[in-house]
This record gives C-alpha cells, sequence and structure tokens, in this order.
C-alpha cells in the first residue's frame, strides 16, 4: 500500500518539527508551510491527498486555506489540527470542509490512523469534536426549521447521536459497532453522514450556536 | 416569608404598605414609584401630579425631596435622614449648604424673586436636600444617582472626567444664561420685543451647531475609538503578564523535574489546561467559589485534580451545562470516585469524562481502556469503591451501573433526574 501524500500547514515550527518526527516513518511528507499564503500555493501546486492544518494562524487561519484550495482542488482531503478549545473555530473549519479535527496533544500512532482514515475518505470525529457537534444540534433542533430547507439536515437521527455519544464517551469505531451491534462500515456511514448534516445544514443557530452558548 | 429580589410593582387599587422608594424603576429617588406601589396606582400617574403640582410655588419639589430624605429606599432599613443624624461630618455638610444656599438667595435678592418667584424658598430647601441625598444615601444608591448623572445631558459627560471640569464649564453657563435672561427682560421681556433677537440669536447658534458639527463628532469618535483601543491594550497586557508568569513558573518547575517524565507531563498538562481557560472560557477561570459552580465546572474541577494527582490524562467532553444542586453534586462526587478509581486501578494513563445535561436528566461516563475487572470477583477493596458510588447515586434517586470486561476496560455510567423536572 502506498504512503499517502501529506502536506503540513502550521506556523510554529516547534510544532511542525514534532509531527514531522511522529509521522515521517509512516506517511509521506511532500512539503510543510508555515503561512496562509504559501500555504495556498504549494498545496495547488503540489495536490497532496491530505493536509494537516492548523486552525489557528495569522491571516485569516485554516479557514481561508480550506476556503481557497477547496473550490480548486476538491481532491485535496483535510484534517484539522489544533489546540484550540473555541467550539466555533472548530465547527466553522469543519463546515468549510475539513474531513475531521483532532487535538495537537493526539498519540503519534493515532495521529497517523486518521490521516490513513481521512485519505480513505474517512471522517475522523475527536470525542471532543463530537460533542461540539452534539451540542450543536442539540440547540438548534429547538425552534421552528426555516422553510425551502430539507428538515432532515437539521436534525441528527437517533442512530446518529448514539454514534456520536459513543464517540464523546471515549469509544473508538470498532468498540462502537460492537456496543451497537451493527458493522464497522456502518459506524462510519453514520458519521460521514453527521459530516454531510454539518456542512450543508444552513440553520444560523449552528453558527451561531457558539456564542449563544456562551450566554445560557 | 422571603423577599422578592426587586421592590415590588404596584398592583392597580391594592395599596401596600409600608411605602418604601422603589429601587425597581427609579428616575431620580425612586419616590413616584414607589407612592404608585403605597397607593396602588400607575406610576405614570403619579409622576404627573407630582410635576405639575412642582407649579404650585414648588409644592411637588418639597414633597419629592422630602419623601427622598425621609423614606427608606427598598431593601434598606435606614433612611437618608437617618443616616445623616447618625453621622456628626455629614450634618454639618448639610448644614453648610443649608447656610450656603441661603446667603446666595438673600444676595440674589430681588433678583431671585422675580426669577424664580415665591418658588425660591422651596428651592433653597431642595437644593439643601439634593446635598443630603449625596452625602446620605448608601452605596447601591449612589451608583444609581451616578448613573443619572452622567446620562444627564449637562451634567453627564464632564462629571466622569471630574468636578473642576464640571465647575470650569458649569458656572460660567449659568452666569451667561442668566445674563442673557436679565438682558432680554430689560429689553421688554422674552416674548416681548425681544422675540425676534432670540429667534436670531437661536438661528445663529444653530447654524454655527450644524456647520461644526462634523468636526466635533469627529473628535468624540476619535475619543471613543481611543478609549477603546486602551481597554483593548490594557486587557491584552493583562493576559500576557498572567500567560508569562505562570508559563515561566511553570517552565521552571519542568527544568527541575527533568528527570521525571512523569513529572514534566503532569506540570505540562496543567498548565496547558489553565492556559485554555483562560484563552476560552476566562469567565470559568475566575470563578473560584466552588459552592455555586455549575454541573460543567465541576467537571472541569474533577479533570484537573485527577490528572495533576494521578499523571494521567482526562479526555472530558461535556455537552450542555446546568446549575448545581444536590443531586447534581452527589453525581459529580461519584463522577471524582470513579475517574480517581480508573486512574489508580486501570493500568492506562487516559480516560474519558463524558458529561451531558438534557432536558430532563444528567449522565456522565467515565470509561478506561484498561485492564479492567471481573464483576463477580473483585477484591474487596474495589468492590467497596464500586458500592460506593452507586450508592452514592442511587441515594439521590439516580442510577448507576459499572461494566467491566477483563482486558478491555472500565465504564461507569450514571445518570440523575434532573432537580424540579418531573420524569
Amino acid at each position: 500500500m502506498t504512503q499517502p501524500r501529506v502536506f503540513l500547514v502550521d506556523d510554529h515550527e516547534l510544532i511542525r518539527s514534532g509531527i514531522r518526527t511522529e509521522i515521517s516513518r509512516d506517511v509521506d511528507i511532500i512539503g510543510e508551510a508555515d503561512e496562509v499564503e504559501a500555504a495556498i500555493e504549494l498545496i495547488l501546486e503540489r495536490l497532496p491527498d491530505v493536509v494537516l492544518l492548523d486552525v489557528h494562524m495569522p491571516h485569516g487561519g485554516g479557514l481561508a486555506v480550506l476556503c481557497a484550495v477547496g473550490e480548486r482542488a476538491p481532491s485535496v482531503r483535510f484534517l484539522a489540527l489544533s489546540v484550540s478549545d473555541a467550539a466555533a473555530d472548530v465547527i466553522s473549519v469543519v463546515r468549510a470542509g475539513a474531513r475531521g479535527y483532532v487535538t495537537k496533544n493526539i498519540l503519534g500512532p493515532d495521529l497517523v490512523d486518521a490521516i490513513y482514515r481521512v485519505h480513505d475518505g474517512d471522517v475522523v470525529f475527536s470525542p471532543r469534536l463530537a460533542g461540539f457537534v452534539l451540542d450543536a444540534f442539540s440547540l438548534s433542533s429547538s425552534g421552528p426549521a426555516p422553510s425551502g430547507i430539507d428538515p432532515d439536515l437539521d436534525q441528527l437521527t437517533p442512530r446518529e447521536r448514539q454514534v456520536l455519544r459513543l464517540i464523546a464517551r471515549g469509544y473508538i469505531y470498532r468498540d462502537i459497532a460492537r456496543e451497537l451491534d451493527i458493522s464497522t462500515k456502518t459506524v462510519e456511514s453514520h458519521v460521514s453522514s453527521v459530516l454531510r448534516k454539518l456542512q450543508l445544514s444552513t440553520r444560523h443557530q449552528l453558527s451561531n450556536w457558539a456564542s449563544e452558548r456562551r450566554l445560557v | 416569608m422571603t423577599s422578592p429580589l426587586t421592590s415590588p410593582a404596584p398592583v392597580i387599587g391594592v395599596p401596600q404598605r409600608p411605602m418604601t422608594r422603589s429601587t425597581r424603576n427609579a428616575v431620580l429617588g425612586g419616590v413616584c414609584a414607589g407612592l404608585a406601589v403605597r397607593l396602588g396606582v400607575r406610576e405614570q400617574v403619579v409622576r404627573i401630579i407630582v410635576s405639575l403640582s412642582v407649579l404650585f410655588f414648588g409644592a411637588g419639589l418639597l414633597i419629592y425631596m422630602g419623601a427622598w430624605v425621609w423614606v427608606p429606599r427598598w431593601g434598606e432599613d435606614r433612611s437618608v435622614a437617618q443616616r445623616l443624624v447618625g453621622s456628626r461630618r455629614e450634618s454639618h455638610i448639610i448644614l453648610l449648604a443649608f447656610l450656603g444656599a441661603l446667603v446666595a438667595l438673600l444676595a440674589l435678592g430681588d433678583f431671585a424673586k422675580h426669577w424664580s418667584g415665591v418658588a425660591s424658598w422651596p428651592l433653597l430647601l431642595g437644593v439643601v436636600a439634593v446635598v443630603a441625598v449625596w452625602f446620605g444615601s448608601s452605596r447601591d444608591e449612589r451608583n444609581h444617582l451616578q448613573d443619572v448623572v452622567n446620562a444627564t445631558p449637562i451634567l453627564g459627560a464632564s462629571s466622569a472626567r471630574g468636578w473642576r471640569a464640571l465647575a470650569w464649564r458649569f458656572v460660567p453657563g449659568i452666569v451667561l444664561l442668566v445674563i442673557g435672561l436679565e438682558t432680554l427682560r430689560q429689553l421688554g421681556g422674552v416674548w416681548g420685543g425681544a422675540f425676534h433677537a432670540v429667534v436670531g440669536a437661536g438661528a445663529l447658534a444653530l447654524g454655527a451647531a450644524i456647520l461644526l458639527a462634523p468636526w466635533w463628532l469627529d473628535s468624540v469618535r476619535d475619543l471613543s475609538r481611543e478609549r477603546r483601543e486602551r481597554v483593548r491594550v490594557e486587557e491584552r497586557a493583562k493576559l500576557v503578564a498572567h500567560v508569562h508568569d505562570s508559563v515561566l513558573q511553570t517552565l521552571t518547575l519542568i527544568e527541575k523535574a527533568a528527570h521525571s517524565p512523569t513529572d514534566v507531563v503532569r506540570l505540562a498538562r496543567a498548565q496547558e489546561r489553565e492556559l485554555r481557560h483562560w484563552l476560552f472560557a476566562p469567565e470559568h477561570a475566575q470563578s473560584r467559589d466552588d459552592s455555586h459552580d455549575s454541573f460543567a465546572q465541576q467537571l472541569r474541577g474533577i479533570e484537573s485534580d485527577v490528572e495533576s494527582a494521578y499523571g494521567v490524562t482526562v479526555e472530558l467532553v461535556i455537552v450542555g451545562d446546568c446549575p448545581g444542586d444536590t443531586r447534581i453534586a452527589a453525581l459529580t462526587a461519584a463522577t471524582r470516585e470513579a475517574a480517581i478509581n480508573a486512574a489508580k486501578w486501570s493500568q492506562v494513563s487516559h480516560l474519558s469524562i463524558y458529561g451531558e445535561v438534557e432536558p430532563t436528566s444528567v449522565s456522565v461516563f467515565v470509561r478506561d481502556t484498561g485492564v479492567g475487572f471481573d464483576l463477580d470477583h473483585v477484591a474487596e477493596d474495589r468492590h467497596g469503591i464500586t458500592q460506593s458510588i452507586v450508592g452514592r447515586v442511587s441515594a439521590h434517586g439516580g442510577r448507576a451501573d459499572v461494566r467491566s470486561i477483563p482486558g478491555q476496560g472500565t465504564e461507569v455510567r450514571m445518570s440523575m433526574s434532573r432537580s424540579g423536572v418531573s420524569v
């Protein structure tokens, strides 16, 4: 099996070198960038399989890179990597097209696993992201749905909720499959469907939810 | 009987005793609103009657100021007058104010008579009462008054900058106004021959104001922008100072603990947590009073305590939040035991805590992927701990169960219906 071609975007040299040493044996690192402009240019030029993207950077952060590359090179997949606890940032990066979100204190093997997963078209939900998403949808499910939008997009099915809860409780996909007595593939499809809802739902609550949440 | 947090609203047709000055809907001293409650009528009615009665030789003014001084504010046990009588220094000030106002009135003599007419005596007493109120009011009421003063057009902006600036503008302004009125009167009365002069002067002033307005507005805007900038810079400086201080200390500790990886990890985790709270949830970082902590805050406390005491990583995910009460306290206490249990026995350095608040219930899951144990054949001490977790939760009407598979890990599941919610 060929190694996925990975591109690193982070404005901290220390973090980049740390990630490099942890994953360089298992993936093919084809470049890195420490700022938004350079990242966009190099990614479009080299078309990596997976971009490891720092959420917080000067001049627009990961979101700017995602938006610029997403339109012109849809084949490039993004995995958001952050130390951020700010739910709004994480949700906005996922809504902009990132296929997953992991925190920077993730262990080397887990990060490699996440990269392979994203490369295979799967979605990587960390427990924290699952919590954010549950939170977002539980708030947005109250109140009437705006007209003209598929109402299914604004709500998680009970099964999807169950899966997200288990992720938040620290279960990995294999454990979830065993717990719910379904196949790992089905778990993956539930998670992908949650991601699709997260990205397509146009409820303003979802985007504004983080600020509302502070007021609760 | 417990008293409500805000002073009562008037109930039309039902007089309420005793009279207090309202804090709920006070324009100045809350006298009119308080009177409305006492008499059981609408506030507007009282306000209009009091305002009109001012025209009767200043009677309304006297009534208002009298009530302000003699009637205690809602929630306070002493009135302004009682407070002043108790303090020698303050009563001297009132006496001085009275004498000062009296001298001013006599010196102005005639002028005062035709200018403010018979109302000059009530006016004198009113001024004294204002001074009395200013010195005799409680801190709470003084804050309210300061807000009122700041919102007044003429007094407003300058009072924020100090009384000296106010005096500089106020005294010449009043003198000029009086001179102007006096001159007009001698010209034949404001509504006599001077009418055209007044219209002309008004137009002139308005024209000048319109011409100068952009410049004035600009300078005001600049000022507020400057102020905002300054606040932001100060905030950032505060943050930077705090971050630098605590990070430097942690780095020093890490240098000292370099020989022990566990200590380094523990220190780094603790610092990371503190910074996170500072950056992303400052309101939580500042609260130190445990008794009013919300569900989420209590769980965060457990996260940091367990991490620093046992050198493990706790992955904490919380969905929703609710205020703490005795049931929440029981639930979080059980969570703490479960987390400590996992940290001590699981033989892995990572555990997950998931807390969720739903409309009718609150649940917590504590999970590790460690060695696990056979529930039927557990060591006596572990068994006891498990029992006490379940016991704590069920004593408050909740449910808890422990699932453990040897070699695969342990999960403690707890849920509790929320207080005041029937399930």
